[in-house]
C-alpha cells in the first residue's frame, strides 16, 4: 500500500554515485513518511472509499446488499433530508456574525491596555471547553427557570418563561446562540495574530490625513486581515455545517421536536447509528460532503486567496 | 493640560467598562453553572416579585452519607460521612442586613451525589490517558512525515504532498460510517484506549503545520550535520526536534483540546460505563439524573473546573500557539 522507493539495492557498480545518492534519499523520505501515510491509509482513504461503496448498498452493519443507485433514488424525493440541509444552511448564519463578532473585538483587545493578557483569556476560554458540557450550561441557562428567563421575568419582559429548547421556532437560533458565543473568543485569537503584523505607521498616515477612527479600520484593518476573514469564514462554516455536540445536548439527543434542530449532520447520525440505515446514511454522508466542498471552493473564490 | 489628562483617563476607563462588559458575557453562563451546583431545592432563584437569590452562604456542608440527618440534628459525625448544617446560624446572622433577600443556603450535597453515582474520577482520567496519547502519537507522526516534506528532494515529494492536503477537503462526517463498520467489525476498537486514539493520529494538519516550520530552519545547518557524518534519523532526532519545539507545543494543544473535547467518536465507541471519557460521561449524568438540573451543573463544575485551571496557567502558550498556527 505504501508507494515504496525504486529497487534498494542498485545495479552492480554502475550506478553513479549523484544517483546512489538521489535513491538514499528517496528510501529515507520514505521511511519518514511511511507511518503517517500507512494511518492516514487506513483510516482515512479506505473509508473514503468505503462510504462510496457503501452508498450503493443496502447495509446494516453485518451484511451488504448491493441495491445500485436506490439510495440516492430515494435521497433526493426525501423531505426530511432536504428539510436538515435547508436547516444546515440556516445555521449558517452563524458564520458572519462570527466574524463581524470576532472581528470587532480583536479590534478592541489588540489595545495596549495594562491586564489585557488577562481579558483576552477569559474570551478565549470557552473554546478550550468541551461543546458537551457548553450545552450543558446552556440547558441552565435555556431552562424555564434558568438565568435567561428570569432576567427577562426580573426585568418586566415577559410574563411565561419562554420556552427556547422547545418552541420548533426558538431551537435553532437557541443553539446557534450557544455556537456563536463558543467561537467568537477562538476566532478573535486568529484575527489578533493578522491585526499584530500591520504597521502601525498605516494608522498614523490615516490619522494625520484626518480619517476617523472607525474609517481607519473599515480602510486599512478590513483589507489587511483579509487573509483571515477568508480563513475564519471558511473554518467557521465548516464548522457550523458539522456542529453536532451541542445540537444533540441541547435538543437530548432527538434532533428537536417536530425535528427543529435536524440538521443534515445531525440527520445523518440518526439513520446511521439509530436506525442502522448504514447505506442510506452513507449516501447522506456523500451527497453532503460534496455540498461542503463545493460550498467551501466557492467561498475561497469570493474570497480570492487561491495561491498564486 | 489637566482636562487632556482627565479626557484620557475617561476613555481608558470607558475601555474597561467595556472589557468588562464583555468578559461577563463570557463568564455569567459558567458561574451559572456554579451557583446552581450548590443549590439546595429545585425551586427557581427567580421567586415572583422578589429579587434574585444570587448570594450564596454557607449552609449544609460535608461529604458522604449522613446529610439527611445533618439536617434534622444540625449535626452528623458518622462512619461514612461528616455534615455540619451552617444554615440556620447564618440565616440568623443575615437577618434584617440588606443583603438577605439576595441570599441562598450553599450545600455540597450535589457533589456528593455526583461523586456517589458515576466514577466521575475515572471519567478524568479516562480523558487524559486518551487526550495525552493522541498528543504524543500525533506529534511522532507528524513531525516524522512533515520532514521529508520540507527538507528533502525525492520523487513523488510534491503528489505526495497533495495526497495529505487533501484530507483537508473532505469534511470529518464522510468518513466516520466505514471508520465506525471497520472499528467494530475488524479491529474491536469498542471501550478501549488506542480506539479512540488511532484513528485520528495522522493528521493532514498537523503535518501542514510542522512543515512550514521545518521551512524556516536554514537549509545550511542540515547539510553541516550532514558533512559531520550523521543519520538522517539523527539529524531529525538531534538537530530538528529541537528546533521546531515551539511549533510541536502548537500541535500539541490543539491536538489535546480536541481529543479532550472529542464526544461523536467517543460516544460510539465505549458502551461501558467504566470507560467513559468526561463528554460522554457528562452526557450520561444528565440521561441519569434526568430532572435534577442542580446534581448536572455538579457535575459540569467537576468536570471544566481542572480545564479552566490549566488553560489559565498555560493561557500564554495556548493563544500564542494558535495566534502563530494562523500566521503559518
Amino acid at each position: 500500500m505504501i508507494p515504496r522507493a525504486a529497487p534498494t539495492v542498485a545495479a552492480p557498480g554502475a550506478a553513479p554515485p549523484s544517483g546512489r545518492q538521489e535513491r538514499r534519499t528517496t528510501v529515507t523520505a520514505y521511511l519518514f513518511l511511511a507511518p503517517a501515510l500507512a494511518f492516514l491509509a487506513v483510516f482515512f482513504f479506505l473509508p473514503l472509499a468505503q462510504v462510496i461503496y457503501y452508498s450503493f448498498t443496502d447495509f446494516n452493519l453485518y451484511a451488504a446488499e448491493w441495491v445500485g443507485p436506490a439510495n440516492y433514488q430515494a435521497l433526493v424525493q426525501d423531505p426530511l433530508f432536504w428539510l436538515s440541509v435547508r436547516k444546515s444552511f440556516v445555521y449558517l448564519i452563524a458564520t458572519p456574525i462570527l466574524i463581524v463578532s470576532s472581528l470587532t473585538l480583536a479590534i478592541i483587545v489588540n489595545r495596549p491596555l495594562r491586564g489585557m493578557p488577562f481579558f483576552r483569556a477569559m474570551y478565549f476560554m470557552p473554546a478550550v471547553i468541551s461543546a458537551v458540557a457548553i450545552g450543558m450550561i446552556f440547558e441552565l441557562v435555556f431552562a424555564d427557570q434558568g438565568l435567561l428567563n428570569g432576567i427577562l421575568r426580573q426585568l418586566g419582559l415577559i410574563d411565561r418563561a419562554v420556552p427556547f429548547l422547545q418552541d420548533p421556532a426558538l431551537v435553532l437560533p437557541s443553539i446557534m446562540g450557544v455556537t456563536i458565543w463558543r467561537g467568537v473568543g477562538y476566532y478573535m485569537v486568529m484575527f489578533l495574530a493578522g491585526l499584530q503584523s500591520i504597521p502601525k505607521e498605516l494608522y498614523e498616515a490615516a490619522a494625520i490625513d484626518g480619517a476617523h477612527p472607525l474609517q481607519q479600520h473599515w480602510y486599512i484593518t478590513v483589507p489587511s486581515v483579509r487573509p483571515i476573514i477568508v480563513l475564519v469564514g471558511v473554518l467557521s462554516s465548516i464548522a457550523a455545517l458539522r456542529a453536532f455536540d451541542e445540537i444533540f445536548i441541547l435538543t437530548s439527543g432527538t434532533g428537536g421536536i417536530l425535528n427543529s434542530g435536524l440538521t443534515a449532520m445531525f440527520y445523518l447520525y440518526r439513520q446511521a447509528f439509530v436506525f442502522n440505515n448504514v447505506g442510506y446514511a452513507s449516501a447522506i454522508a456523500v451527497v453532503f460532503s460534496l455540498i461542503i466542498i463545493v460550498f467551501t471552493a466557492i467561498n475561497l473564490r469570493i474570497g480570492g486567496t487561491g495561491e498564486r | 493640560m489637566n482636562a487632556r489628562r482627565w479626557r484620557k483617563g475617561l476613555g481608558t476607563s470607558g475601555w474597561y467598562l467595556l472589557l468588562i462588559a464583555v468578559m461577563l458575557v463570557t463568564a455569567i453562563p459558567f458561574l451559572w453553572a456554579a451557583l446552581m451546583s450548590v443549590r439546595e431545592t429545585s425551586a427557581s432563584p427567580f421567586p415572583r416579585n422578589r429579587p434574585a437569590q444570587i448570594v450564596p452562604y454557607a449552609g449544609l456542608i460535608g461529604w458522604g452519607d449522613g446529610a439527611s440527618e445533618a439536617r434534622a440534628t444540625g449535626e452528623y459525625r458518622g462512619e461514612g460521612g461528616w455534615w455540619t448544617d451552617y444554615g440556620p446560624a447564618n440565616r440568623e446572622r443575615l437577618e434584617g442586613s440588606a443583603l438577605q433577600p439576595y441570599t441562598f443556603a450553599a450545600t455540597t450535597e450535589n457533589y456528593v451525589r455526583v461523586a456517589q453515582d458515576i466514577p466521575i474520577g475515572r471519567y478524568f482520567l479516562n480523558s487524559l490517558a486518551v487526550a495525552v496519547g493522541s498528543v504524543l502519537l500525533t506529534l511522532l507522526l507528524c513531525s516524522l512525515a512533515a520532514y521529508p516534506l520540507a527538507k528533502l528532494r525525492f520523487k513523488g515529494r510534491d503528489v505526495l504532498f497533495l495526497i495529505v492536503l487533501s484530507t483537508l477537503v473532505f469534511p470529518e462526517q464522510l468518513i466516520l460510517i466505514p471508520l465506525y463498520v471497520m472499528a467494530v467489525n475488524v479491529f474491536n476498537f469498542q471501550d478501549s484506549y488506542h480506539g479512540l486514539i488511532l484513528p485520528f493520529a495522522a493528521s493532514g494538519l498537523g503535518i501542514f503545520l510542522l512543515r512550514q516550520v521545518y521551512y524556516s530552519i536554514p537549509n545550511e545547518l542540515i547539510e553541516a550535520a550532514r558533512i559531520d557524518g550523521a543519520t538522517e534519523f539523527g539529524i531529525w532526532w538531534r538537530i530538528l526536534l529541537p528546533l521546531i519545539r515551539p511549533g510541536l507545543a502548537t500541535l500539541a494543544i490543539i491536538t489535546f483540546v480536541s481529543s479532550w473535547n472529542n464526544f461523536l467518536w467517543p460516544l460510539l465507541m465505549l458502551t461501558d460505563t467504566n470507560a467513559f471519557t468526561l463528554p460522554v460521561g457528562l452526557s450520561y449524568l444528565r440521561g441519569f439524573f434526568s430532572g435534577s438540573l442542580r446534581t448536572v451543573a455538579a457535575g459540569i463544575v467537576i468536570a471544566t473546573v481542572p480545564v479552566i485551571v490549566v488553560f489559565m496557567a498555560f493561557q500564554r502558550q495556548f493563544i500564542q500557539g494558535l495566534a502563530g498556527a494562523v500566521k503559518g
